[in-house]
């Protein structure tokens, strides 16, 4: 498969809109958050394992729902985020990959047992499942301005009031 | 321009006498390493301001080394290792910005610990060079200017007060509180009303406390909260005479024949240096980052450091010894429309071992667990040591946001100061600007956790007696990194001290500390209303200099 980039310029202050590895949506990214260019193809790996992580429930949002994996891609361009972080989360990805070839074909119920069967293998990839499930979590109830929490599901779903007032800017930029 | 003072540092320890000596006229500056945050900036955005380093400096640009016990042996860790950061708030009014307010005062014993307990060994314990009844006026003071609500209890351990009661009521409590006072009585212990640095009415341009529910770790967008920047920089930049120049780092204080000329500072957003000239230079950086300050500012008459000829700034830091523990409440406890009531307060706390069995104890203040979802989610993810995801996942969160909600305890007993307890400089380890890092060795006496131990099982029995759940408890050798004092103790011996009774470094007579760090001890609280206390106290000494 072709190694799929997202890169943008660091230097102006325009907003850099690019397709969105979720169809029918828009990722929208501010070009301050980074000037690296990031490899989705490990994101695309890392969408499916969420849905298993946080599937669509009787009431609750699924993950491809609340915008799990476009939160992570976000947030991750941050300066703020632990570059250590987003190595072990792509590194697992691959890891897992590896060792579970079929993974993205694989039905739900595979796909759970392939993750169970992962983590009972070494400490280190148990971590990364706990990683992967953090981010996933704090996608699900951060404010939706970071591009998770999509339409407040999250918070709706478990009843939740935000506290006020809300972000106008990301990351605690003075207004 | 010469300023007649340069205060070095916004926070609780710099604005008191900043407030002082601007109102009297006096030309100050202060040198903030942060930014200049206010109502209108602040929100509840966990992301930004729980989650990530936002108002505390990247670790990648500016970190500290951690010296712990690790079979014997003291193992250094840097803090962008551990990501467990040691800075607080720097921004304007420093991390009072987001305190949650739990204001104590000093109990009398707690400025003569040497003179009134038995001697406990290898604990480098010392009397103040102050007593409580000198301190009071200024506690007062804090009351009215920075603003407290509440209502006095009466108890044996109630420190004498010049004035019968808070000027602000008390805030609105929960139902639970009225739960707390029961089983309180029942057990035969006395349920103390929390003092709280938040008003309960307007003051000047500051409104009330709105009761958002997302207090402590939050800015306050009313001003009710006291933070220094609202309750006292803001007032004081009214008078004209005070300067507040942000994105300041100090890296340096300059001395020329013991006297402090110059405070060199990197502007961290074009890198520039530039430099400050006055003619009193104050040192409030907290506690950590003013030992570093000064121990970084060598010079030909101080080749240690600043007003460090006897090797004292650094040695006997302070932290908070305690811990925490929590019990689980649900429709059992009390109805659950009132259990899940938002945003009133709890504020209760135990002090009635302030002293056990004659010798020091401390207090338990009690709190709701804090509302930010994400981190009363993630917690859910594991269950008996194992992952778990998909419906159970799910199910957990769903239970734990919609059926109930815990009591948490905070313990504060004395960090007894000792000699494996320091902060010093390395030359290898240094920030982006190049300027040697701050090592703290984290040396905890072990009478700290007898003491804190014997506090949870109190706090346990309360929660047992209230119909808590799933009570857990988790008392650590390691500190909170948000209440640091110590490291340039006052005292009349400048063998044994670095300040005097007035925090004046008794080597550089135009140099003085006034954040927590002339602390010998610290109580067994939280010590914010004492540093604003005594930051007053020694504003009105250098005006009358």
């Amino acid at each position: 498969m072709p190694r799929e980039l997202i890169s943008f310029d660091g230097v102006t202050r325009r907003v850099f809109i690019t397709s969105s590895i979720i169809s029918g949506t828009i990722l929208v990214l501010m070009p301050q958050y980074s000037i690296s260019p990031i490899d989705i193809k490990p994101f695309k790996i890392i969408q499916a394992i969420q849905d298993v992580l946080f599937p669509k429930g009787l009431e609750a949002p699924s993950a491809l729902e609340f915008g799990a994996t476009n939160y992570l891609l976000r947030v991750s361009s941050h300066s703020s985020f632990v570059e250590f972080d987003l190595k072990f989360l792509i590194y697992g990805t691959n890891l897992l990959i590896e060792e579970e070839r079929d993974f993205l074909s694989m039905n739900a119920i595979d796909k759970d047992k392939a993750l169970k069967n992962f983590i009972s293998k070494s400490q280190k990839n148990k971590n990364w499942l706990s990683l992967l499930l953090y981010y996933t979590i704090e996608a699900l109830l951060s404010d939706p301005i970071y591009g998770g929490n999509r339409d407040e599901l999250g918070w709706r779903w478990l009843g939740h009031h935000s506290g006020k007032p809300k972000p106008q800017k990301p990351f605690g930029e003075i207004v | 321009m010469i300023y007649d003072v340069c205060i070095i540092g916004s926070g609780v320890g710099g604005s008191g006498v900043a407030y002082t000596l601007a109102m009297s006229g006096k030309k100050v500056v202060v040198l903030e390493r942060g930014l200049f945050y206010r109502e209108k900036d602040f929100s509840k955005d966990e992301i930004a301001y729980c989650k990530r380093d936002i108002i505390t400096p990247n670790l990648k640009e500016s970190y500290h080394t951690i010296e712990s016990l690790e079979d014997e042996k003291w193992i250094k860790t840097a803090t962008y290792d551990s990501e467990n950061s040691f800075f607080n708030g720097n921004v304007v009014g420093g991390s009072s910005n987001f305190m949650s307010g739990y204001f104590h005062r000093f109990k009398p014993n707690d400025f003569r610990l040497k003179s009134t307990y038995p001697e406990i060994k290898g604990a480098n314990i010392m009397d103040w060079v102050i007593d409580y009844s000198e301190l009071e006026p200024y506690y007062e003071k804090v009351e009215r200017l920075v603003g407290i609500s509440g209502e006095v209890t009466p108890h044996k351990y109630h420190e004498p007060r010049s004035t019968p009661n808070f000027p602000y009521p008390p805030l609105d409590e929960h139902p639970i509180s009225k739960l707390i006072d029961k089983s309180c009585h029942k057990l035969g212990f006395i349920p103390y009303k929390t003092p709280r640095a938040i008003i309960s009415k307007p003051k000047d341009k500051r409104d009330n406390c709105y009761y958002s529910n997302y207090c402590g770790s939050y800015g306050c967008s009313s001003g009710a909260k006291g933070s220094a920047r609202v309750s006292l920089l803001e007032p004081a930049l009214k008078s004209g005479n005070l300067t507040i120049i942000t994105s300041a780092f100090v890296k340096k204080l300059e001395e020329k024949n013991k006297k402090v000329t110059k405070a060199i500072y990197i502007d961290t957003q074009t890198l520039k240096e530039h430099y400050i000239k006055a003619k009193i230079f104050v040192v409030a950086n907290q506690a950590v980052e003013s030992c570093r300050l000064l121990l970084n500012s060598k010079s030909l008459n101080f080749p240690n450091g600043l007003a460090n000829n006897s090797n004292q700034v650094g040695k006997n830091i302070l932290f908070s010894a305690g811990g925490v523990g929590s019990g689980g409440f649900d429709f059992n406890s009390m109805p659950i429309d009132e259990l899940m009531k938002e945003g009133l307060f709890v504020n209760r706390s135990l002090c009635d071992w302030y002293e056990i069995d004659g010798v020091k104890g401390g207090i338990i203040d009690l709190l709701f667990e804090h509302a930010n979802p994400i981190s009363k989610a993630i917690k859910e993810r594991w269950q008996d040591g194992e992952l778990i995801w998909g419906e159970k996942l799910q199910d957990k969160i769903f239970y734990k946001f919609t059926k109930t909600r815990r009591v948490n305890f905070e313990i504060f007993n004395d960090w007894l100061p000792n000699d494996n307890c320091f902060v010093s400089v390395d030359d290898k380890y240094r920030d982006i600007y190049g300027v040697p890092v701050a090592n703290i060795r984290i040396g905890s006496h072990p009478h700290n956790l007898k003491i804190a131990n014997i506090l949870a099982q109190k706090a346990k029995k309360l929660l047992i007696e209230m119909g808590a759940k799933d009570i857990n408890i988790s008392i650590s050798p390691y500190p909170p990194s948000n209440l640091q004092a110590g490291g340039c103790r006052f005292g009349d011996n400048p063998q044994t001290s670095v300040l005097n009774k007035y925090c004046q470094t008794h080597e550089i007579k135009n140099l003085f500390v006034t954040d927590g760090s002339f602390m010998p001890t610290g109580g067994s609280l939280p010590y914010t209303w004492t540093i604003y206390a005594n930051s007053f106290r020694v504003g009105e000494y250098i005006l009358n200099i």
